[in-house]
Order: C-alpha cells, then sequence, then structure tokens
C-alpha cells in the first residue's frame, strides 16, 4: 500500500453495482422486509428506510448495524450499495473485497426476486468509494494509496479484461471511482471470481 | 491513526471543543459502567443524541417480535437503549440560519455516519439517523468547526430558537429578529439558569403578528416584534408570550407583556427562567412545560414573580450588548438586484415562481423557497444547493418550519437560471406552503412513540396531490396538512387546516393503523388557534378523507371563506358526518390492505400481537363501550363549539368515566355507574398495577381522571374549555390503546381473572 497508512486504515468502504434498469422500489419494500425475517444477507438486519419520495436518493435501504445495503438512485443511476459502517476484518484489500462480497451476494438475491421484474446487474459497471474524509480523502494520494488495492479488485471481478477507471475529481465529494470493464459478468459469476 | 479530534485542533471554539472532550470521557466512563444510566441519558440528550425506534433490541419483523442481536447488547446509553442500536441526531440550526461551508459539512456528515439523508424538522433543525454512537464525538466535532453546536439540541433545557425564515427581508415584519434570535441563543446556551428545568423550554420570534412563520401561539416563549413611539423616538420591543405549546394538549401562549423593551429582552427570558427552574414541576414529566405553571399560577402572579425576579437579577453585560451591533447587522446581497424584465421563463418556471417565490420588500430580490419532500434532501443535493447558494445569494439560506429551505437575496433576474440549476438537481418541485407541501413528523420510520406511520402517509398524500396540483382550485390548494406519528403533535397537526395524528384500533382481534382527523386549527396569527379531533379512520382510508373534506369545502364554501373559517361555520358534528363512510373496517379476509401501514407490509402492530376469537369477543364489548366513550368526547365538543362550558367539562368528564368503566369491565363486570366506583376500581385494577401505563408517557392519562374527578374544574373561556376536551380524548385513546394491549396478550387483564366474567371468556386469558 505504498506506506500510505491512511487508507491503509480505511474501515468505511462502499460499492455500488449498477443495475441495468431502476426496478419498482415500492416491491423492494417487502423484499427486504422478508431478508430481515430470513437473515437472507449478512449483517445484524435492523430495519427499512425508504426515501423512494426523494429524486435520485438513497431509494430503499435496509439498515444494518455493520453496513447498509440499498437500492439506491444516487446520480440518477440505479445500482445495488453497500457500504460499511463497522470495522472489517483483515487487511485493505481483504476489507474492500469482502464489501464487494456482501454488496454482489445482495445483487444476486435481487436478481432472483420475481416481484422486481427480473431486475439484472449491468456487471460490468460499478463505483468504488472511501466513506471517510479524514483517512482517505478525495485526492491524488489516496488514489495513489488506493489504487494497488483496486487493481487487484478488478483483475479478479473481471477476469483481467480491460477497463476504465475514473476518479471523480471534485474535492468536496467523497473518493470514489467508476469502473468501466470491456467485458462483464453477472452477480453470481463476479461473485464466485470474488471469493474464488 | 489520524482522528477529527487532531484534525480540527483549533478550529473548534475551545469551550465547545472541551464540551466534546468531556462528553467522549462520559461515554468511556459509561461504557466502563460508572455513570448511571438515566444520568446518562439525559447527558446524551443534552447533545442532541437521541434514541431512536428498536433501540431497545426488539422489532416485530412481521412474523413476531425478535430480538436485535447487537454485538454490545449488554451496554446501555440510557434505560432500554441498547448502545449499539442506531440513534438519531438532532443538530440546532438557530433561526434556521446556514451558510454554504455549513450546508456542505452537514452533507459529509450525513453521508459518512448515517443515511444520505438531511432530515429539516419543524423547528428549523436538521436531523440525522441511523447514527452509531460511537461516532458522537466526531461528528459534534465537525460541527463544531463549521460553528455549530448540538448542545441543549434537547433534554430539559432551552431548545433550538426559532424565527421567521423571512426575517429582515419581509414586507410586513415590524423589524428583523433574527439578532435577537442569535442573542437569545447565545445567551441562554448553558447558561446556568436554564440547566434545572423539568422540561424543555422551546422560543421563538416572530417579525409580525398575522403570519404563521414564527408560530409564536405554540412556543413556551414567543416574541413578536412591535414597535412604540416613546418621546419622540420609535423604540423596539417585542409583545411577549409565554406557555404555549402543542403535545398531547395544546396551549395557547398567554400574554405576558404587550411590549417588552429590545434591551429587556434577555433579562425577562433570564428571569422567566429562573422562575421555571425554581417552581416548574420537576417530578412529573406530563406537567412539567412552563405552560403548567403559567396556568397553576395564573398570569398575573406568574408575572409578578417573573418581574420580582427581574429585580434582583445582577446585572449582565452580555444582555445589550449585541444591541450595539444592530446598525451593521444585515445580510448583504451577492448580486446586484434586477428585475426580470421580460427574459425568457423556462417551463414550469410560473408554476413554481407563484408558489415558491417571495417578493422581497428589498426591490429586485426575492426569497426562493426550495421544496423537499417530507422535508428530506440527499447529501448531494444538499452540497449542490450550497455551491448554488454561494453562485446566487451567498450566505443567506435558512431552514423553515415547513420543512424546506430558502435562498434569500436572489435577485430576480436570476431566477429562471435558478430554477434550471435547481430542476437539474430534482429540487423545482412547485407548491411550497400548499396543500401537497405536506408536514410529518418522523412517526414510525424512526420514532419510539410513534404509532402509525406519518411519513407513509404523508409520502402518499403528497405524491397523489402533486398528481392533481394543477387542477386543484386555488381555495384547496392553499390548505395545508400535517401529520404527526402520535398525539404529541411533533408534526403540528393542531395547527394546520386537515392535521391527522396516529393511532390504533382494535378490529376482530387485529390491531388497524388509524389516524385522528383534526380540523379548525389555524395556521396563520402565529399559529393562533388549534384544531380539535372530529374522529379516528382507517390509515388506508385517509386519501379518500382529505378528497371528501376539500370536495365538500369547495362546494358548500361561502364567498372566500378559508377552508379554517369554513369548519367553524359548518361546525364538527356536520364534518364527522362526513368522515362516516370512511371509518369502517373491511375483514381481513376481504381486504387485508387495512391492517397493515403506509409503506410498510408488515401486519400492523403496536408491540407483540396475539389474537384468539373469543378475545375479539370480549374486545367487541369494550370497543362498544369505547366508542360510546369517543362519542361523548364529541359530545363535549360541539358543547365547546357553542361556547356551553359546563356542558363541556360534564360531558368530557363523563367520556372520561364511560372510558374507565369500559375497561373496569373487562374484569368486573357488575361495576355500577358511581363514579366514585368506577374511579376507584379503575385504579386499584389498571393505574396501580400500571396496567394502563404507556411504556413512555407512564400514568400520565389516568391522571386527568383523577385530577377531574378530584376537582371537578369548570372552564370559564375556550382555552380551558378545550384543554378539557383534549385530555378526555387522550385518556379515551389511552383507553383504546389499553384494551387493544390487552387483546394482543390474549387476555383481558394480566394473570387475573374477571370476576363476573362467563368461564368461556376466563378460559381465553390463560
Ligand atoms: S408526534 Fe409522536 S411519532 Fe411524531 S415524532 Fe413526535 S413523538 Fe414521535
Amino acid at each position: 500500500m505504498g506506506g500510505h497508512t491512511d487508507v491503509d486504515g480505511l474501515q468505511r468502504i462502499g460499492v455500488k453495482f449498477y443495475l441495468s434498469e431502476t426496478p419498482p422500489l415500492d416491491a423492494v419494500i417487502p423484499v427486504f422486509h422478508r431478508w430481515i425475517q430470513t437473515a437472507a444477507v449478512e449483517g445484524m438486519l435492523i430495519d427499512i428506510a425508504d426515501y423512494s419520495h426523494v429524486p435520485d436518493g438513497p431509494g430503499v435501504m435496509l439498515i444494518a448495524h455493520e453496513g447498509n445495503y440499498a437500492v439506491d438512485l444516487n446520480g440518477g443511476r440505479p445500482g445495488v450499495l453497500y457500504y460499511r459502517k463497522q470495522a472489517l476484518a483483515g487487511d485493505l484489500d481483504q476489507r474492500v473485497r469482502a464489501v464487494c462480497a456482501a454488496a454482489l451476494r445482495a445483487a444476486a438475491l435481487l436478481e432472483g426476486e420475481a416481484s422486481l421484474g427480473g431486475v439484472k446487474l449491468r456487471g460490468d459497471e460499478l463505483q468504488i468509494f472511501a466513506n471517510d474524509r479524514l483517512l482517505a480523502p478525495n485526492d491524488g494520494a489516496t488514489e495513489a494509496a488506493f489504487a494497488p488495492v483496486l487493481t487487484g479488485l478488478l483483475d479478479r471481478l473481471y477476469a483481467g479484461a480491460p477497463r476504465q477507471l475514473c476518479r471523480d475529481q471534485d474535492p468536496r465529494r467523497r473518493f470514489n471511482v467508476d469502473v468501466k470493464a470491456e467485458r462483464g459478468a453477472d452477480a453470481a459469476t463476479l461473485l464466485q471470481r470474488l471469493t474464488a | 491513526m489520524k482522528t477529527w479530534k487532531d484534525e480540527l485542533e483549533g478550529r473548534m471554539p475551545a469551550d465547545w471543543a472541551t464540551e466534546i472532550d468531556l462528553f467522549e470521557n462520559q461515554m468511556e466512563l459509561r461504557r466502563q459502567g460508572k455513570v448511571e444510566e438515566k444520568l446518562f441519558a439525559e447527558t446524551r440528550l443534552r447533545r442532541g443524541a437521541y434514541g431512536q425506534r428498536y433501540d431497545n433490541g426488539q422489532r416485530n419483523d412481521g412474523t413476531g417480535t425478535k430480538a436485535l442481536a447487537y454485538p454490545n447488547g449488554a451496554l446501555t446509553k440510557g434505560p432500554d437503549t441498547i448502545w449499539d442500536a442506531p440513534g438519531m441526531q438532532r443538530i440546532k440550526i438557530p433561526f434556521g440560519g446556514l451558510n454554504p461551508d455549513q450546508m456542505d459539512v452537514l452533507a459529509d456528515l450525513a453521508e459518512e455516519y448515517s443515511d444520505g439523508i438531511c432530515h429539516v424538522t419543524t423547528r428549523q433543525d436538521i436531523q440525522l439517523h441511523y447514527v452509531h454512537f460511537d461516532d458522537t464525538p466526531s461528528l459534534l466535532r465537525r460541527l463544531a468547526a463549521i460553528g455549530i453546536t448540538t448542545r441543549e439540541a434537547c433534554g430539559n433545557s432551552v431548545r433550538n430558537v426559532t424565527a421567521c425564515p423571512l426575517a429582515g427581508v419581509c414586507r410586513d415584519e415590524s423589524f428583523d429578529v433574527t439578532p435577537y434570535a442569535n442573542a437569545s441563543m447565545k445567551f441562554l446556551l448553558g447558561h446556568p439558569d436554564v440547566q434545572d428545568f423539568g422540561r424543555k423550554f422551546k422560543i421563538a420570534f416572530s417579525g409580525c403578528r398575522q403570519h404563521a412563520c414564527g408560530l409564536v401561539n405554540m412556543h413556551d416563549m414567543g416574541a413578536i416584534a412591535v414597535t412604540r413611539e416613546i418621546d419622540g423616538e420609535t423604540v423596539r420591543g417585542f409583545e411577549l408570550y409565554v406557555g404555549g405549546g402543542l403535545g398531547a394538549v395544546p396551549y395557547d401562549a398567554v400574554l405576558f407583556d404587550e411590549f417588552v423593551r429590545e434591551d429587556e429582552i434577555l433579562p425577562i427570558t433570564q428571569a422567566i427562567s429562573r422562575v421555571f427552574a425554581r417552581l416548574g414541576e420537576k417530578r412529573n414529566r406530563a406537567r412539567a412545560r412552563i405552560k403548567f405553571l403559567v396556568k397553576n399560577l395564573g398570569m398575573e402572579e406568574f408575572k409578578r414573580l417573573v418581574l420580582e425576579e427581574r429585580a434582583k437579577l445582577p446585572h449582565d453585560d452580555r444582555w445589550a450588548a449585541y444591541l450595539d451591533e444592530l446598525p451593521s447587522h444585515g445580510e448583504k446581497p451577492l448580486k446586484v438586484g434586477a428585475s426580470l424584465n421580460g427574459a425568457a421563463r423556462p417551463e414550469g418556471f410560473d408554476a413554481w415562481c407563484e408558489t415558491n417565490v417571495y417578493r422581497q420588500r428589498q426591490p429586485g430580490y426575492c426569497v426562493a423557497a426550495v421544496t423537499l419532500p417530507l422535508g428530506d434532501i440527499t447529501s448531494h443535493q444538499l452540497r449542490e444547493l450550497a455551491a448554488i447558494a454561494r453562485r446566487y445569494v451567498g450566505e443567506s439560506v435558512r431552514t423553515t418550519v415547513e420543512q424546506n429551505i430558502v435562498l434569500r437575496w436572489v435577485s430576480e433576474a436570476d431566477l429562471p437560471q435558478l430554477y434550471e440549476e435547481l430542476r437539474a438537481l430534482g429540487l423545482s418541485a412547485p407548491g411550497a406552503g400548499s396543500i401537497v407541501d405536506v408536514v410529518s413528523c418522523p412517526g414510525t420510520d424512526t420514532c419510539k412513540l410513534g404509532i402509525a406511520s406519518s411519513r407513509g402517509l404523508a409520502g402518499e398524500l403528497q405524491s397523489r396531490l402533486a398528481a392533481k396540483a394543477m387542477e386543484l382550485d386555488k381555495a384547496v390548494r392553499d390548505m395545508r396538512i400535517k401529520i404527526s406519528g402520535c398525539f404529541n403533535s411533533c408534526g403540528q397537526h393542531h395547527i394546520s387546516d386537515l392535521g391527522f395524528y396516529g393511532v390504533s384500533r382494535n378490529v376482530g382481534g387485529y390491531t388497524v393503523p388509524h389516524f385522528q382527523v383534526v380540523v379548525g386549527g389555524k395556521w396563520v396569527d402565529n399559529g393562533g388557534s388549534y384544531g380539535l379531533p372530529i374522529g379516528a379512520v382507517p390509515s388506508k382510508r385517509i386519501p379518500d378523507v382529505v378528497t371528501a373534506m376539500t370536495d365538500a369545502y369547495l362546494r358548500e364554501r361561502q364567498g372566500q371563506e378559508t377552508f379554517q373559517e369554513y369548519t367553524q361555520r359548518v361546525g364538527k358534528k356536520a364534518l364527522k358526518d362526513k368522515l362516516a363512510p370512511f371509518t369502517k373496517v373491511p375483514a381481513r379476509e376481504e381486504d387485508a390492505s387495512f391492517y397493515s401501514d403506509w409503506g410498510d407490509p408488515r401486519e400492523f402492530t403496536i408491540g407483540d400481537m396475539g389474537t384468539g376469537e373469543c378475545a375479539g369477543e370480549v374486545v367487541s364489548l369494550v370497543d362498544s363501550d369505547l366508542s360510546l366513550a369517543e362519542a361523548m368526547v364529541f359530545d363535549s365538543q360541539l358543547a365547546l363549539e357553542n361556547g356551553d362550558f359546563t356542558a363541556v367539562a360534564d360531558k368530557s368528564y363523563q367520556a372520561m368515566l364511560q372510558g374507565a368503566k369500559a375497561l373496569v369491565k373487562m374484569r368486573f363486570l357488575d361495576i355500577t355507574d358511581d363514579p366514585d366506583q368506577i374511579v376507584a376500581e379503575f385504579k386499584q385494577r389498571y393505574y396501580d398495577t400500571e396496567i394502563f401505563f404507556d411504556r413512555f408517557g407512564g400514568g400520565r392519562f389516568g391522571q386527568y381522571l383523577f385530577r377531574r374527578h378530584e376537582q371537578k374544574e369548570q372552564p370559564t373561556d375556550t382555552a380551558a374549555g378545550r384543554q378539557l376536551v383534549e385530555e378526555a380524548s387522550l385518556f379515551v385513546e389511552a383507553c383504546h390503546a389499553c384494551s387493544a394491549k390487552l387483546a394482543a396478550q390474549g387476555s383481558t387483564a394480566q394473570g387475573g381473572a374477571a370476576e363476573g366474567v362467563t368461564s368461556t371468556v376466563v378460559t381465553l386469558e390463560l
């Protein structure tokens, strides 16, 4: 990690895997309630927060103790979001992978929800972010420090396929990088590659 | 590892930094078990860190009540409040004033510690939800570094000091109240004389009498700007009111003095605080607001005590120091004020201007309201709104009690471009301050006291009304709807044309979400009068009620009558009749949707639910008795409407007796109509056993009955009469809640057989 100790300590990691279209949000609410009943995704699941009334907002969120899930509409683009609030074990590389795996498991489950009309992950696009302006401000230093971890992650996810990376340069925003790969895969395949 | 404490050292006011360090130490001591949990809860609340729904570690997930296995489940941050459970952080925004740098940081905090949403409250605060308590010190430090403190945002202290969002630019104000509101906030923050209150104390400043913006009438202390000619000079002062408040039983503020000179407003506030701290109720929270003290003492005696206290106060330079800076006070517009002058008007612009743009008294300038759905704005929107503010108005941004944000000092010529930029952010919805702009408290979404989903209902009404906003008659468009999740009235349902607050009803052994319909409230004249409930309607029928009420208003309206005037004219009885078609709940097999709340597919519950067929029979008996009690409450309202105070006293008391009797009958069928026996039996069976108590309010509603039974109060004016009606209404609601609780437990009473109850029913109690 190039000795950038602040980024090394980053715990508040998040990822959004983009969806090909927006699922009906009112149908997401019962799905998330059911997930709480059946403990369908990892974490201590607490409650649902419905922000479907907010344009391009957090959509519908599933609040867990360790991190929040959402069918998120921020930026005008739907996606399956997971961001971590509590510490994870392992080094940064492992933590980033764990966050992505949690999001992909949720995405794979959503893809299987008939009530959501066959919603599909785009599979070739994601956004990764650091939700911590103290340890990972949105600057070139963070980008440089984060690059090896990101490269390792994307090599696994996209099986070496070429990809384009674009860091949001606005210093007011949290550190975030949009990734577009030349070849994508469905949620299950991405998850399998990540955890192999 | 870096910390915000190190990072922000020297950038926070030194005393605030020390306070936060101390708070962090107290957190550590609590973790070690060295601070008692009740004491710690008040400490935490005084930092604005509230509990949130499910923080007791239990949640009904739709299949039953389940434990939430927080990792640190044994550690609490207050009674029945688990440390690890996410909570709400309230952030005081004095007079709603924000600058772009503060908006940026608020956006960051919502993103990093909350759920990416800043929620504007009905008292101009900002709230963040789902915050982990361990994050609080960092969050508070980041706020302190931009000049925001959360000190005394909750707890028994002086809450946010609010003021009209138009102060300084309003066409009708006597003068700009902003510096006075700001000075009050600074003077009272952490002041030793405001540390020993039995309950919270809310202050508001208003620039005029006639508009609503300050809502003086519903505040513990409210000041309306007035001027007087004294010795040939125009002198500024305030018409000062004390003892107003919404909550379960709303009180009109009482005039304390027609003219308190500007240099006396702080010392008088201090003297009022001292009297409240000394004489206000401390043990019984339900009677501890200053409104009860004012009522008990009477304004004359209260004022005498305050003036006596004022005379004894040691002089404090801060009382008047800020007045020297008044001449230089005022916002500097960023742009030159210029008229639109025939500039192109984008699509939707005119409709937006009609409701969201207010022409300032300063020529060429406007205030633009940004309508926030349910008071919510995303981090991204808030950050970009800050950027817009920097470009168009500089520092002049305020939150409003209608849960919106306003940009002040917009040059008229910039309006089309501003509108386009807001539109790109999804922030250009028209309808600010109209029927579409529904106000709601958090309700069951996050509030521990919520009974029904106020936000779910608000969202539903908002989207239905917005869809037909253009077709609505202007008289209907100008109405306001405000919703609370329970009787506590955080959504300010008492002062809207149509108000709703969440209640529940037992139907065939199931708990069904309902809303009480409140009409007759007045928004203008600083929240000039309070509405009264006319009946409970199933939650899912409320949109139909809104349609029926607004249609009837349009049909029956005389001249330019407002909805409030219309309700006064036609009377509560006629209005209640209009609810009748919507009150029936279909059987569950017929339509299960009635048995869940808006936006929440779980079967509705106000706790753990259990049902039994025969328990249902017992409940129907009690329900019919309680419905009679409700009808009696309504009768007392009609008496109030007719100004017959003797009948108000009698009927409201009889309604309470009827409610109490209904409950007693569940355990003792042979109860007579003797009031002494009813009250004694009720006390013994339900009050002393605490079966009647609700988790948060304890036995306060029971005390209403006991007081009335002992004192046989006779109201002498409308305000006093309305209090009796409200108390009766709340008591009967509490009887409903108690009966629902018992039904849900599958028993007529905890662990006891009902005397005289048939054997069939007794079996079911086991
Ligand atoms: S009115 Fe009731 S539900 Fe709404 S915020 Fe207040 S206490 Fe909670």
